[in-house]
């Protein structure tokens, strides 16, 4: 996952400071209403850029209100979904871009992976990079990968993958993929439970600056076509990770891949547990479902890196 | 010229007796009194029934699990309050529903040390008079309000605040890491360990039958102080019978379906209540005629993950009563007395089954062989927590003075030195394990 290797050829755009995600989002909104007023059409591939940002100083007391939103430890290093919340504005930038062919608003998250090499200290000024890679089809729609690297002191600390569908936006040239057989979901022994109330997803776009309306409220999230908010895919992993932070240390990596979405209000629960069984921690594997739906939300896993 | 203090040889340390006050059910005899008022009125009671009147104790150490900001000297604000000298120290201790087991070890091994000569260990708690916090948001506000210099400053902190912030916090049952509550972690244990509903209210049965015919007998004469009109446990149900224990229905576990076992009848109920027990050396004992009942010989504790799936919430004394054996050199036969805390019937059964099962002793613990049976005729035979009811950090004093003097009363009657294990669960997937002798 070097970045030269993925981005060679592309176009470093270098933004002046973290862009504002409410504006992002407000200016990808009318883009596409115009859109759908012009029949504008949008380019068919991707655009070869790299958005970056340099010399960004995380903010002492949003890392604290994040730490404690998602059940961690107020500890001097970042939680991993935090860095992934840090440099989310500069991916964003990228899904705003005019020559970006999806549509921003709606976009589902489907999956992420992130690897992180070594434990960051927030007073370390960061440097993040996003880019857009790996448009393929899938049976809903068009599905992208999104691509976000954190650089601290010269070297990459933290790089993610996060999967994202456009649901129902089909482009030519794309394959649709099968609709793979839904797999019956036996809900395991639960080892904990939590209680997301209405205002869950506001309280996280609080403190991650993620404020798709999709979160926000049921109004909100009702006008982009949802039945109820739902609860932020990050804020789910934020929450597992908040429990494996201990054993896991400061280098490891870990995905998650998201299912049912989480309305809110919910009770959710959750089963970790360890990928060996020897007693020595090395990996967890975890599975999130609906306590009363039993619909499986999310499985991942976080490991040691190797 | 001042001389180097000589190092001293180990000595015991002896039960000398124990007082507690009967325990009520929740919201009923003791509503109004705080944990200060109780642990007062179980001190009070001890130093009547051994002429402790002014006496300077070595120390004593108590606490409560349900704790007010404000009683942060919980123990030592009793001590003032109550007929022992003012001169006596004090520490608070905390271990969840282990505190009072906790107590006794921590006092015993100081008079083991020669450090001092007589203490008391005790504990409280109090589900009627528990703590109220303001929520987290209004507390955040509370405290920018005190830190705000300027009006502009204060309104802005106030402006943070939220209709839902106004809410109460009570403090429940529910362990802070996992969400769940812990007769819902216990339920998930006892359906892994295949424990019926049949088995838990048989267990229930015997433990109201046993304390009933304890009191029956008398045997709790020197061990309970009334106290507001209650003269004893009040969730004692000497008439209960299994048919009565199985119409109730589950409370715990209800997502497990047709699995789900555990009732208000097999599980404790919230109580009030304090304990306190008296401990010495031998010689404190002697020089000041009172009785010794038995010897704190060892303990053990242990604590297991139950955040990321390992084992149950309150599997922990599986794992330190093995530990406590093998250093012991004992076997579980080897005890006249088993007091295992019955924070749920299942919670005992499901320590016997693992104690007898093969899979678990190799895997878990490490052995050759399954560590054995607990003879149910030794078991809880005074009651246990089921039908006395388990004021969290009081449990501890009430099963140590209930084993010594049982203790006593078999040496006495057999003339043999018995020996008794204790094993309690606490929250955060703690335990602590503890072996009495007959003096």
């Amino acid at each position: 996952m070097s970045p030269a290797a993925g981005t060679a050829g592309f176009r470093e755009v270098r933004l002046p400071e973290l862009p504002s995600v409410p504006r992002l989002l407000a200016q990808a909104a009318a883009t596409a209403a115009r859109e759908r007023i012009t029949g504008g059409a949008r380019p068919d591939g991707l655009p070869a850029v790299r958005h970056t940002v340099a010399d960004v100083q995380v903010d002492l007391e949003q890392l604290t209100r994040f730490q404690h939103l998602v059940g961690g430890t107020v500890r001097d290093t970042l939680p991993s979904a935090f860095l992934h919340t840090a440099a989310f504005p500069v991916a964003m930038s990228v899904l705003a871009r005019g020559d970006f062919p999806l549509p921003l608003p709606g976009l589902v998250h489907l999956a992420n992976r992130v690897s992180q090499r070594r434990p960051v200290h927030f007073i370390e000024p960061l440097a993040f990079s996003a880019w857009v890679e790996n448009l393929r089809g899938h049976h809903a729609g068009t599905r992208v990968d999104v691509r976000t690297e954190v650089s601290a002191a010269g070297g990459t600390v933290w790089e993610g993958r996060s999967e994202y569908l456009a649901k129902g936006v089909f482009r030519p040239g794309l394959d649709s993929t099968e609709r793979p057989p839904r797999e019956d979901f036996r809900p395991p022994v639960p080892t904990a439970r939590w209680w997301l109330g209405p205002e869950a997803g506001r309280d996280y776009a609080a403190v991650s600056g993620d404020f798709n309306p999709i979160h926000l409220s049921t109004l909100s999230a009702r006008l982009l076509g949802m039945k109820r908010s739902i609860a932020h895919g990050m804020y789910l992993a934020a929450r597992v990770l908040a429990d494996l932070e201990a054993a896991a240390g400061g280098s490891h990596e870990w995905e998650i891949r998201f299912a049912a979405p989480v309305y809110l209000p919910a009770a959710v629960a959750l089963r970790i547990e360890d990928l060996a069984g020897n007693g020595h921690w090395t990996g967890s594997r975890f599975t999130g479902w609906g306590e009363h739906s039993r619909r499986l939300h999310f499985t991942g896993t976080v490991s040691a890196l190797a | 010229m001042a001389t180097a203090p000589q190092s001293q040889p180990i000595r015991d340390a002896v039960v000398i007796g124990g007082n507690r006050i009967p325990f009520a059910r929740a919201n009923s005899a003791y509503t109004g009194a705080s944990n200060q008022d109780m642990l007062t009125a179980a001190l009070d009671g001890l130093v009547a029934r051994f002429g402790l009147q002014d006496e300077r104790i070595g120390e004593v150490a108590a606490g409560a699990v349900l704790k007010h900001s404000r009683d942060f000297n919980l123990t030592r604000e009793a001590v003032l309050g109550s007929a022992l000298s003012p001169e006596t120290p004090v520490y608070d201790l905390q271990q969840a529903c282990a505190t009072g087991l906790e107590t006794v070890i921590g006092l015993a091994n100081k008079i083991k040390l020669g450090q001092i000569e007589s203490a008391v260990a005790g504990g409280v708690d109090s589900a009627s008079d528990a703590p109220i916090a303001v929520s987290e948001g209004l507390r955040t506000v509370l405290l920018e309000l005190g830190r705000a210099r300027s009006t502009k400053q204060k309104l802005a902190a106030l402006a943070r605040l939220r209709p839902r912030d106004l809410a109460p916090h009570a403090p429940s049952t529910a362990e802070p890491r996992t969400g769940l509550s812990m007769g819902e972690h216990q339920a998930l244990t006892t359906a892994a360990w295949k424990i019926t509903r049949e088995a838990q209210d048989e267990l229930a049965l015997a433990s109201h039958a046993n304390l009933a015919a304890a009191y029956g007998r008398g045997f709790f004469d020197d061990l309970i102080t009334p106290y507001r009109g209650q003269l004893r446990d009040g969730n004692l149900r000497p008439d209960t019978s299994l048919e009565k224990l199985a119409k109730l229905q589950p409370v715990f576990g209800k997502s497990l379906g047709e699995e789900a076992t555990m009732t208000a009848g097999n599980s404790t109920p919230l109580t009030d209540g304090a304990s306190a027990v008296l401990l010495g050396s031998e010689d404190y004992a002697r020089r000041n005629d009172l009785p010794m009942l038995a010897r704190v010989v060892d303990a053990e504790a242990a604590a297991v993950d139950f955040v990321h799936g390992r084992e149950g919430l309150l599997m922990a004394p599986a794992y330190a009563v093995p530990r406590l054996l093998e250093r012991n050199g004992l076997s579980l036969p080897d005890f006249d007395f088993v007091e295992i805390h019955e924070a749920f019937a299942g919670t005992v059964l499901c320590h016997l089954a693992a104690w007898e099962s093969e899979e678990f002793c190799r895997n878990k613990l490490g052995l050759d062989s399954p560590l054995g049976s607990v003879d149910r005729n030794r078991l809880n035979v005074a009651g246990s927590s089921l039908a006395a009811g388990h004021p969290f950090a009081a449990t501890g004093g009430r099963i140590v003075a209930t084993l010594a003097k049982l203790l006593h009363e078999q040496a006495g009657a057999e003339g043999r030195r018995g020996r008794g294990l204790i094993s309690i669960c606490a929250a955060g997937g703690q335990g602590v394990a503890a072996i009495l002798e007959a003096c």
